[in-house]
C-alpha cells in the first residue's frame, strides 16, 4: 500500500479510536440507533410480507441474533476494548463494593493491618540486615575478639604487642585498625562547657580499613600515628549534627578532650557504630596513657579493639583459620598472659555478623510473627470473599447466561479484588510508615544499624507484590460458571444447596488455620510476658523504692585527677552534705558507682592462706567503694561484721567488705571475718590500686549487676575515703517520690558545684527497668501482634458462623417446625463452632510447642514448653471463640419457623 | 437462526467490500442486496454484518455517514476508502486463487 494512503487511513482510524475512548456515550447511542433501524427496517419487510405486527417484530430480532450479543461483537472489534473494559471494570468493581460497604471495609482493614506489619518488618530487616554494609567493600571486613572465661571477660579486648602478633604474622589479613573507647573522655567547646562524649582513640588508618570517606574535611591516615603528631578530632556524623549544628565551620576549631587542645579535621560520614556509638575519633597522642609504655608493652593491658580487611583473593574461612593459628602460637610463646585455667580463646567474625548478631534472631522471630498475622488476615479475607462470592453467583450466573465469557467475569472479579487489595496494601504501607519512627527506636536496641532504616522504593514494591498476590489468589476462590446451570439455580429450592459440602469445609479450614495460628502467637507471647514478670520478681538486692542516684565523674585529664585525691575527697563530701540538707533527703551516701551498675573496676584476688587451685580460674570481683552509710542507704542486707565507719580513713588499716556469693567463693564455708584479700594480677601495674592486704571486715547480701537474668556479682566493697577516687556516684535516699527530688538535687549541686558535670540521673527503680527494657519491647511487640491475630480471627469466626446460620435459616426452619427448640438449636450452631475451635486449637498447640522452641534464648524462669501458658492461651482463644459463636447461635435460635420457610 | 456457513463467515469482510465498492449502503440494505444477488445462496446472519462492518472501519478500509434513509429515518451509510478499495483487490485474488486450486483439486479424475 502506497504510503498516502496509509497516512489516510491512519489519520481515519486514530480520530475513530479516541472518539470511541472519550465520547464512548455518544458512541454507544449511534451503535444502538444504528442496530435498532435494522431490525425496525427488517420488522417493516416482515409485515410488508404478511406477518403481524408481533410476530413480524419477533422475527425480526430473532433473526438479528440478539441486539446486546451483537452490541457486545461490535465492542469487541474495537481497538481500545481492554482499555474501555479495564476503566469500566474499575467503575463497576466500585460501584459494587459501595453496595456492600461492610464488606470492602472488613477487607480493606484485614489486608491493611497484615500487609502493614509485614511491610514494617519487611522495611526493619531491609535496613538492618539485608542490605550490604555501606562501608567500601563492607563484606571483606572482619572484627576479632579474644575472650575467657570469669568475671567480665566474654570481651576482654587486646593488648598492643598482641595486635602487633596479628599484624606481623598474618598473611590473610590486608590492614588491621586499632580502635579503643574504653577511657572516659570530657569535651570542652567554645561555649567552656564541660560534656561527656564518647571518644574513640583510634590507629591513623582506621578510617581507610573501614571503607569509610569525609563527608567534610579530611581523616585521620598515617602521619596521624606516634607521639610526634598533633592531637586531631574526627567528629561523628550524627555529633556534627546535634553538637554543631552541621556547620562545616566546625573544621579547624580546637576543643579540650581530656584537658587537652585537639583540633577537629574533618567528619566522617554516617555509617553504623560498633561497637559502641562514638561521638569523636582521635589519634593516639590525644590520650597520654595510649602513648605509655605500659599500654604499648604489657601483654596483659588490654584495651584495644581489633579491625581488619582481608587480603584480596583471601576468603573468611581462611582467614578464620590462620586467626586460630596465630591466636594458638601466641598463647603458648607466653603462658604468663594467658592463665590456663580461663580458656582464652580468639574468635573472628565478619563485621556484618557481628553488628547483626544482637539483632538476628528477635527480627526474624518477629518477621515470622508478621506473616502468621498476614496469614490469618488472608485466611480471613477469603472467608468474607467466599461468603460474598456465594451471594453473587446468581448473578454471576445470569451474567453468563446474558453472554459474559467466564474469563470476562473473572477478570470483573479480578479488578474487584485488585481495587481492595491495592486499598488493603496502600493502607498497610501508610501503616508502616507512621510506625517508621518507633520501629527505628525499637531496632535502635538491638542493631547498630538502625540509622539505615527508612521505607524505600524495594519495600514498596514488595508491598505492591504482595497486594496483588492476594487479589489474584482471591479472584480464584468463587465459582463463576456455578454447577447445575441457571435454570437449577433459579429455582425456590435452590437456598438450601447454595454452599456446596466442599466449600463448606473450605470455610471451617480457613478458620481453624486462622485459630492455630493465633494460638502460636499467643503462645510466644505468654511466655515473654510471663518471662518478663519473672524477672521482675526476681530481688535484685538492693532497695529499689525511694533511692536517687547519679553519677559525678572527674572533669579534665583523668590521670592527672586521680593524683589529686584529698582535693577531690574534701570536694565529693561536701557535696555529699549539701545534699543531705535538702528537705525530704532521708541519707545521702557517696560510693564509686551506682548500685545496679557493672562496676568500672574488676580484679583477679587471692586470699592469704588459701590455697589457689591450679585447674579452678582465679577468683574475680567487682570493685566498688563505698562511704559509711552507702549500703545501708541502698538496702543491702548487712550479713555478718560491720559496716565501714568514719574511722576507716586513708593511713588506717584497709578494710574490705565482701559479697555473700564471693565470700563463699574466697573462704568456702569458713568465716570469712578477719581474714585478708589483696587484688593481685599484672593489672596493677597500670592502674592506681595497689596491691596491699585488706581486712575483711563484714559480709553483705548478693545483688544482681549484671542484668536480672545474669548471675550474682562477685562484689567487694572498700571504704570511698580509704581507695583511690577515679569515679563517684551519689545515692539519695528520699521520704517521697524520688522522681520529684531530682530537680531539687540537681539545682543545689549545680549552683554549689557549676562546673562539676552530673550524669545518669535515674532512680534504682528504672536503673532495674533498663535491664528489662528490651525484653519488654519484644514481648511488647508479640503480643501486639497476637492481639492483632486474636482480633481477626474472632471476626472471621463470628463471620462464618453468621453466614452459615444465614444460609441455613429454610433448614433451622423446618429443624424447629420439626420439634426441635431455641435450645437445641443454639446448641447445633454452638456445637459446629466448637468443633472447628477445638480442631484449630489442637493443631495451634503442636504448631506452639514445635515453634516455642526457637523463642528459649529470650526465656527466662520458664520452659517453652511450659503446660501453663499453653493451658491459658487455649482458654483465652477458646472463650473468645466461643463469645464470637454466641450471637450467630441467639440468633439462630430466634428463627421462625413459618417465616424462615415462606422467605423462599 | 440461520447459521451461515463457515465459508461464508470467513469472506464476509470479502462481500461487504465488494457491496459498497457498487455504492454507499447501510448495514441493512448490505444484507438485503447480498441476498437478492445471490439468489439467497448467501444466508448472512443479519447481526453478523455489524460487527464485521465496524472492524472494517475500525482498519480505516470504510468510512462511516448518518444520513438519512428512504423512509427519512437516520441511518449509518458505508463507503469505500482508498485503502478498502486496495484490500478489495487483495482479497479477491486471494479468493480467486483459493477457488482455481479448488476447482482444480475437485476437477480431478476418479479412478
Amino acid at each position: 500500500m502506497s504510503p498516502d494512503i496509509r497516512i489516510e487511513r491512519l489519520l481515519r482510524v486514530i480520530p475513530l479510536r479516541i472518539r470511541s475512548l472519550f465520547r464512548s456515550a455518544d458512541v454507544e447511542r449511534e451503535l444502538d440507533e444504528e442496530l435498532r433501524y435494522h431490525v425496525d427496517q427488517q420488522t417493516a419487510a416482515n409485515v410488508a410480507a404478511g406477518m403481524a405486527a408481533d410476530a413480524a417484530r419477533t422475527a425480526a430480532l430473532r433473526a438479528f441474533g440478539g441486539i446486546e450479543l451483537r452490541k457486545e461483537q461490535v465492542r469487541d472489534t474495537r481497538g481500545t476494548r481492554w482499555l474501555e473494559d479495564g476503566l469500566g471494570d474499575v467503575r463497576f468493581a466500585l460501584r459494587s463494593l459501595g453496595r456492600a460497604r461492610g464488606f470492602a471495609v472488613a477487607v480493606v482493614l484485614t489486608l491493611g493491618l497484615g500487609i502493614g506489619a509485614n511491610t514494617a518488618m519487611f522495611t526493619l530487616l531491609r535496613g538492618t540486615m539485608l542490605k550490604a554494609l555501606p562501608n567500601r567493600h563492607g563484606d571483606r571486613l572482619v572484627y576479632l575478639r579474644l575472650s575467657a572465661t570469669g568475671e567480665h571477660q566474654t570481651n576482654t579486648l587486646f593488648s598492643v604487642p598482641e595486635v602487633a602478633d596479628f599484624r606481623s604474622s598474618s598473611k590473610t589479613l590486608e590492614e588491621i585498625a586499632e580502635y579503643s573507647d574504653v577511657m572516659p573522655f570530657t569535651l570542652v567547646g567554645s561555649d567552656t562547657h564541660m560534656v561527656r562524649a564518647d571518644v574513640a582513640v583510634i590507629s591513623g588508618n582506621f578510617f581507610r580499613v573501614m571503607g569509610l570517606d569525609a563527608v567534610v574535611g579530611r581523616l585521620t591516615d598515617a602521619h596521624d600515628d606516634g607521639a610526634a603528631a598533633s592531637p586531631v578530632a574526627v567528629l561523628s556524623s550524627h555529633y556534627w549534627m546535634d553538637h554543631f549544628g552541621g556547620d562545616p565551620a566546625v573544621l579547624g576549631q580546637v576543643v579540650k578532650l581530656n584537658g587537652m587542645a585537639t583540633r577537629i579535621v574533618g567528619v566522617v560520614e554516617p555509617a553504623p557504630q560498633y561497637p559502641n556509638p562514638v561521638d569523636v575519633y582521635v589519634n593516639t597522642v590525644t590520650s597520654p596513657h595510649h602513648l605509655g609504655a605500659t599500654m604499648n608493652t604489657l601483654r596483659t593491658h588490654r584495651m584495644t579493639e581489633v579491625f581488619a580487611r582481608l587480603a584480596p583473593g583471601a576468603t573468611v574461612d581462611q582467614a578464620r583459620t590462620e586467626v586460630s593459628s596465630i591466636a594458638a602460637r601466641m598463647i603458648r610463646d607466653h603462658p604468663d598472659a594467658y592463665q590456663k585455667a580461663s580458656h582464652y580463646a580468639v574468635t573472628m567474625s565478619t563485621l556484618r555478623d557481628a553488628e547483626n548478631a544482637r539483632a538476628r534472631l528477635t527480627f526474624w522471630l518477629l518477621m515470622g510473627a508478621a506473616v502468621f498475622v498476614l496469614l490469618i488476615a488472608c485466611a480471613n479475607v477469603s472467608n468474607l470473599t467466599l461468603m460474598r462470592g456465594l451471594g453473587r453467583e446468581r448473578e454471576m450466573l445470569v451474567r453468563t447466561a446474558l453472554g459474559a465469557r467466564a474469563a470476562r467475569l473473572r477478570r470483573l472479579l479480578l479488578m474487584e479484588n485488585l481495587v481492595l487489595a491495592l486499598s488493603g496494601g496502600a493502607l498497610g504501607v501508610l501503616i508502616a510508615f507512621a510506625g517508621l519512627k518507633l520501629l527505628i527506636l525499637f531496632a535502635a536496641q538491638f542493631s547498630p544499624r538502625s540509622g539505615e532504616i527508612h521505607v524505600d522504593a524495594v519495600v514498596l514494591a514488595v508491598g505492591l507484590a504482595t497486594s496483588v498476590a492476594a487479589a489474584v489468589v482471591l479472584s480464584y476462590v468463587p465459582r463463576i460458571g456455578g454447577d447445575g446451570g441457571l435454570a437449577s439455580s433459579l429455582a425456590p429450592t435452590s437456598r438450601r444447596t447454595t454452599l456446596g459440602a466442599g466449600r463448606r469445609r473450605l470455610q471451617r479450614s480457613l478458620v481453624a488455620v486462622q485459630v492455630a495460628a493465633c494460638m502460636v502467637l499467643l503462645t510466644g507471647a505468654g511466655l515473654l510476658v510471663r518471662t518478663l514478670s519473672n524477672l521482675h520478681a526476681v530481688s535484685t538486692g538492693v532497695r529499689v523504692d525511694h533511692v536517687l542516684t547519679m553519677s559525678l565523674p572527674l572533669g579534665g585529664d583523668l590521670l592527672k585527677e586521680v593524683m589529686n585525691l584529698p582535693a577531690n575527697l574534701a570536694r565529693y563530701e561536701r557535696m555529699r552534705t549539701v545534699v543531705a540538707a535538702l528537705p525530704g533527703v532521708t541519707s545521702v551516701a557517696l560510693g564509686s558507682g551506682e548500685p545496679l551498675r557493672t562496676s568500672m573496676m574488676a580484679f583477679d584476688i587471692k586470699a592469704e592462706h588459701q590455697p589457689t587451685r591450679p585447674d579452678a580460674p582465679t577468683p574475680r570481683a567487682g570493685l566498688v567503694t563505698v562511704d559509711p552509710g552507702y549500703l545501708e542507704a541502698i538496702g543491702v542486707p548487712r550479713l555478718a561484721g560491720r559496716d565501714f565507719a568514719t574511722t576507716d580513713q586513708r593511713g588506717t588499716t584497709r578494710v574490705v567488705i565482701l559479697s555473700k556469693s564471693f565470700a563463699r567463693q574466697l573462704f568456702g564455708t569458713e568465716n570469712p571475718i578477719g581474714r585478708r584479700i589483696a587484688p593481685t594480677g599484672e593489672v596493677l601495674k597500670v592502674t592506681p590500686f595497689t596491691g596491699d592486704w585488706r581486712t575483711v571486715v563484714g559480709v553483705v547480701g548478693d545483688t544482681h549487676n549484671d542484668g536480672l537474668d545474669g548471675d550474682v556479682s562477685p562484689m567487694m566493697y572498700e571504704p570511698f575515703a580509704q581507695e583511690v577516687i577515679i569515679s563517684a556516684a551519689l545515692v539519695v535516699r528520699t521520704q517521697s517520690d524520688p522522681d520529684q527530688m531530682k530537680a531539687a538535687v540537681l539545682r543545689t549541686l549545680r549552683s554549689n558545684f557549676p562546673s562539676q558535670l552530673i550524669e545518669q540521673v535515674a532512680t534504682v527503680a528504672e536503673i532495674r527497668d533498663e535491664s528489662v527494657a528490651t525484653r519488654r519491647l519484644n514481648a511488647m511487640f508479640i503480643a501486639s501482634f497476637g492481639a492483632l491475630a486474636l482480633l481477626i480471627a474472632a471476626v472471621g469466626i463470628a463471620g462464618v458462623l453468621a453466614f452459615s446460620v444465614r444460609s441455613r435459616t429454610a433448614e433451622i426452619g423446618i429443624r424447629m417446625s420439626l420439634g426441635a427448640d431455641a435450645v437445641r438449636v443454639r446448641r447445633m450452631v454452638l456445637g459446629e463452632g466448637a468443633g472447628v475451635l477445638a480442631a484449630g486449637l489442637a493443631v495451634g498447640a503442636a504448631g506452639a510447642l514445635f515453634t516455642s522452641r526457637l523463642l528459649s534464648g529470650f526465656l527466662f524462669g520458664i520452659t517453652p514448653h511450659d503446660p501453663g501458658t499453653l493451658a491459658g492461651v487455649a482458654a483465652l482463644i477458646g472463650g473468645i471463640g466461643v463469645a464470637a459463636c454466641w450471637l450467630p447461635a441467639a440468633r439462630a435460635a430466634q428463627v421462625d419457623p413459618a417465616t424462615a420457610l415462606r422467605a423462599e | 437462526m440461520s447459521k451461515p456457513s463457515d465459508l461464508v463467515q470467513g469472506t464476509l469482510d470479502l462481500l461487504i467490500l465488494k457491496m459498497l465498492a457498487l455504492e454507499p449502503l447501510n448495514g441493512w440494505a448490505i444484507g438485503q442486496r447480498l441476498k437478492q444477488v445471490s439468489a439467497d445462496v448467501l444466508q448472512v446472519s443479519d447481526g453478523s454484518l455489524y460487527p464485521a462492518l465496524h472492524k472494517l472501519e475500525q482498519e480505516g478500509w470504510v468510512t462511516a455517514e448518518w444520513r438519512s434513509s428512504e423512509n427519512n429515518r437516520r441511518a449509518k451509510f458505508y463507503a469505500l476508502t482508498r485503502a478498502g478499495r486496495k484490500q478489495l483487490q487483495l482479497e479477491a485474488t486471494n479468493w480467486n486463487r483459493l477457488a482455481r486450486a479448488i476447482t482444480a483439486v475437485v476437477r480431478l479424475q476418479e479412478v
